[in-house]
């Protein structure tokens, strides 16, 4: 499980988390939404440590991920939303060597390696090089690479971006099947059909704070006259921008 | 025009931005470095002045010299530039990222061709007219020019630069349509490449030495009668030098006037003539250079060994690294091909000492084999931070945008960076050996001074790969596309400049031990009991150099990468 308590982030003058704490249980899929730049991302990449909080404190499946980062990163799969990815190796090589960084067996690597490639229908480019795979390929592969080391916590942000209708369906069904293995997801997306689609519970963030937390129904229920969760997550994240973006529509019309 | 200027104004921004905005401290790098190339540039200034002074001083033959050498450095400027336009054109027209940007908006061909083609020129020519500008001050100095000498320079300079830039960008346009732009790319490197090796074999081979032999005098003298012979007439450098040499010897501007006229005319057409090509060739050329090479890896070739056999004393994450590491290395083109100009560095520096003349010294010969070994530990060292510099010094930024994958997995930060130590340490131990161990054999040197030698270079080059290892996590550059560059920055200048020093204090320190051991040794007489106590602090104040060079680095590399936030 995921546990933020009070982490904020700040840069220079921009203060991009404030004091967030969240609680993502173990076999649950947590939706994390907000508008652009409401710091959705920065505490992604702060639970992938690849930021530093400057307050609070963020525990993987119980582990300080400050005080014991590698027992803490051991049991977490990332999935980035850019797929920035080793391009002069072949799928099958950048696999083996995501297998060497989390301690996975020579023999357990070969068979995962098969089912994931062929799970993710990449098995005709294994030994390709990364730098001649397209764009929704590389995140397949990052895909693959994150659920290599049968990950108890996955994080992910974006997971629709560059993915086909059938690529996303197979996300979903991924996901499901995750979770019902006991494997906690936080997932950050703008895609609220997913969300409502997949997720157990929803938190909004808007300008580096949680605004709300709970099902989508209840979300909705907060949302007084919402029918759906795209309505509910415009109301709360400020209503004028769909006005302004009917003027603004207008004003394009001639 | 104001598409034009609008086409520009990104390059012009982000410029100044970061020359405003950047890092803390980056303010004091820029400093540093512009010191640093001030310093080169007054160096350029200074042999040249010294050289020109000589020259004219030089009865006969020192007018006709100082003539041809204008001729020379106009020709070197002008081949260099238009090899540098060719290279650069070929980002800036083809392999650019805002391109698609720039062909998907309602801007003509031909403003994007004008904007592209002054972005070309002024990346490709600013450092060889900033290091080219002393040569010809120099000119007008020694030879009391006046002001029209430096009017005529700035002409000449203008058309000359257009025209390189003009042959440099037509060449590409043409070169893409043939090959694909990325194959073009590394086809073109691999040339300028092997053009640098065999221009300094070449230049080795001559043996130019010779020239200070009054033996070979009768050579220098049919070499001065070759060089009264005119050049082509049909090359801009002879047109530059027809412009400027009048003026520096007072002979009128008549002829001066036509060739200065035939500078600018060519430059003209041949800028007019590149722009009529781009039209014709730039939409082709861009779609081919889009097309994604296709590169199936065989299983179990030599790279998965020598990867293997790397990795194999290493646990599992170092030897995932390990492998990585040197797969990418050798299926980078700009990577494995300068292994060609780390073999001609080998050759040209054993063949240095193949033919020293040393039996034509004053100095004894036995005596002056040995101190020109001692010297050379510290020459080799140097050879082995000039390799530190382009491959050990870019390890950490090789990572790029991937390195996210090593901050999120359980690799620590310390493993990281030994294992890049560990990947780098032996090949450079074996140049480092090879040229000692070669070089000490050909000089004949005494038992005492092969292993004083061979074990000082040894622990030297820990200290050098901790110092790249260190220094390039200190100065990461993730961002950069292209990681040849990295070692042109400010933290590879921190790195030559330590491992300077570094080397210095190591032979400083050992010179007088090695020296007494040596002499009391060749006179077969015994040590003095108070010597005994100093050469052994001499050694261990080595010993201490040696670790602070190899944990100190390493110690501030590690707090710095850590305190650094991933992309």
């Amino acid at each position: 499980m995921i546990e933020l308590i009070k982490v904020s982030k700040q840069f220079r003058q921009v203060l991009a988390v404030d004091n967030l704490s969240l609680k993502v249980n173990q076999g649950e899929i947590y939706g994390f939404l907000g508008p652009n730049g409401a710091g959705k991302t920065t505490t992604i990449r702060m639970i992938a440590g690849t930021l530093k909080p400057t307050t609070g404190q963020i525990r993987i499946d119980g582990r300080d991920l400050e005080k014991e980062p590698i027992a803490a990163k051991r049991v977490l799969g990332i999935i980035p939303d850019r797929p920035f990815l080793y391009e002069k190796l072949t799928g099958h090589e950048f696999l083996r060597f995501m297998a060497g960084l989390y301690g996975v067996s020579n023999q357990d690597f070969e068979e995962r390696a098969i089912e994931l490639f062929e799970l993710f229908e990449l098995g005709d480019w294994r030994h390709e090089l990364i730098e001649s795979y397209s764009h929704g390929m590389k995140q397949r592969l990052i895909m693959s690479s994150a659920m290599l080391h049968r990950p108890k916590v996955l994080v992910v942000d974006e997971p629709l971006v560059g993915l086909d209708p059938r690529g996303g369906r197979l996300i979903k069904n991924i996901f499901r099947q995750l979770k019902q293995n006991g494997v906690s997801i936080l997932m950050s997306t703008h895609t609220l059909s997913l969300a409502a689609e997949v997720c157990d519970r929803i938190g909004i963030i808007f300008h580096g704070r949680l605004l709300t937390e709970g099902t989508a129904e209840s979300l909705l229920a907060q949302a007084k006259g919402s029918t759906q969760l795209e309505d509910a997550f415009l109301m709360l994240t400020g209503g004028q921008q769909e006005q302004a973006l009917a003027r603004f529509l207008d004003i394009g019309r001639s | 025009m104001k598409t034009y200027l609008l086409l520009l104004s990104p390059r012009f921004w982000s410029l100044v931005h970061r020359i405003r905005g950047g890092e803390e401290g980056s303010t004091g790098k820029l400093f540093f470095m512009a010191g640093v190339a001030l310093l080169f540039w007054g160096g350029i200034f200074y042999g040249f002045y010294k050289a020109l002074e000589y020259f004219k001083e030089a009865e006969g033959f020192g007018l006709v010299l100082a003539h041809k050498l204008m001729g020379m450095v106009w020709l070197t400027f002008f081949v260099i530039l238009v090899f540098s336009n060719v290279i650069t054109s070929l980002s800036s027209f083809f392999l650019s990222k805002d391109l698609d940007l720039l062909h998907a908006s309602p801007t003509s061909l031909e403003n994007i061709f004008w904007a592209r083609f002054t972005n070309t020129l002024v990346d490709s020519s600013w450092m060889v007219v900033f290091f080219g500008m002393p040569v010809y001050l120099v000119y007008g100095l020694v030879f009391h020019a006046g002001p029209l000498y430096y009017l005529s320079l700035v002409g000449v300079a203008v058309p000359l630069l257009v025209l390189a830039g003009a042959l440099g960008v037509s060449a590409t346009q043409i070169l893409v349509n043939i090959f694909p732009a990325r194959r073009t790319k590394d086809i073109l490197l691999l040339l300028s490449i092997l053009l640098i090796i065999l221009l300094y074999l070449l230049f080795r081979l001559m043996q130019p030495e010779r020239l200070v032999n009054p033996d070979a005098f009768t050579t220098v003298v049919g070499y001065f009668a070759s060089m009264r012979a005119p050049s082509s007439p049909y090359l801009p450098s002879y047109w530059a030098t027809a412009v400027l040499w009048p003026q520096l010897n007072d002979q009128g501007l008549s002829d001066a006037l036509f060739y200065l006229a035939m500078l600018a005319s060519t430059a003209l057409a041949a800028a007019m003539l590149a722009s009529i090509l781009s039209n014709r060739l730039n939409r082709p050329g861009f779609n081919r250079s889009q097309e994604a090479a296709r590169r199936i890896i065989k299983r179990a070739s030599p790279l998965d060994a020598l990867a293997f056999l790397a990795g194999w004393p290493f646990a599992s994450p170092s030897r995932a690294l390990i492998a990585k590491d040197i797969k990418a290395f050798f299926r980078d083109n700009t990577q494995w091909s300068q292994i060609l100009l780390l073999l001609a560095l080998i050759v040209v520096y054993l063949y240095n000492f193949s033919v020293l003349p040393l039996k034509k010294s004053p100095i004894p010969t036995f005596y002056l084999q040995n101190f020109i070994s001692f010297l050379n530990i510290g020459l080799a060292s140097f050879v082995v931070a000039s390799l530190g510099v382009r491959f050990v010094f870019p390890a950490v930024s090789q990572e790029g945008f991937s390195y996210w994958i090593i901050r999120s997995s359980p690799l620590s930060l310390k493993r990281f960076l030994w294992t890049k130590y560990w990947i780098y340490l032996p090949p450079l131990l074996v140049v480092a050996e090879v040229l000692i161990v070669v070089s000490n054999y050909l000089l004949d040197v005494t038992p005492l001074m092969m292993v004083v030698s061979s074990v000082t270079i040894f622990f030297l080059v820990l200290g050098i790969v901790a110092l790249g290892v260190g220094l390039g996590a200190v100065y990461p550059r993730f961002e950069t596309e292209n990681i040849v560059q990295v070692a042109t920055g400010f933290g590879g200048l921190m790195f030559m400049i330590l491992s300077a020093i570094y080397v210095g204090l190591v032979v400083i320190l050992e010179a007088w031990p090695v020296y007494t051991l040596f002499v009391h040794q060749l006179f077969g007489r015994a040590l003095p009991s108070w010597k005994l106590p100093l050469i052994a602090a001499c050694f261990v104040a080595v010993a201490a150099v040696h670790v602070t060079a190899v944990v100190l680095p390493m110690r501030v590399g590690l707090r710095r990468l850590g305190d650094r936030e991933a992309h």
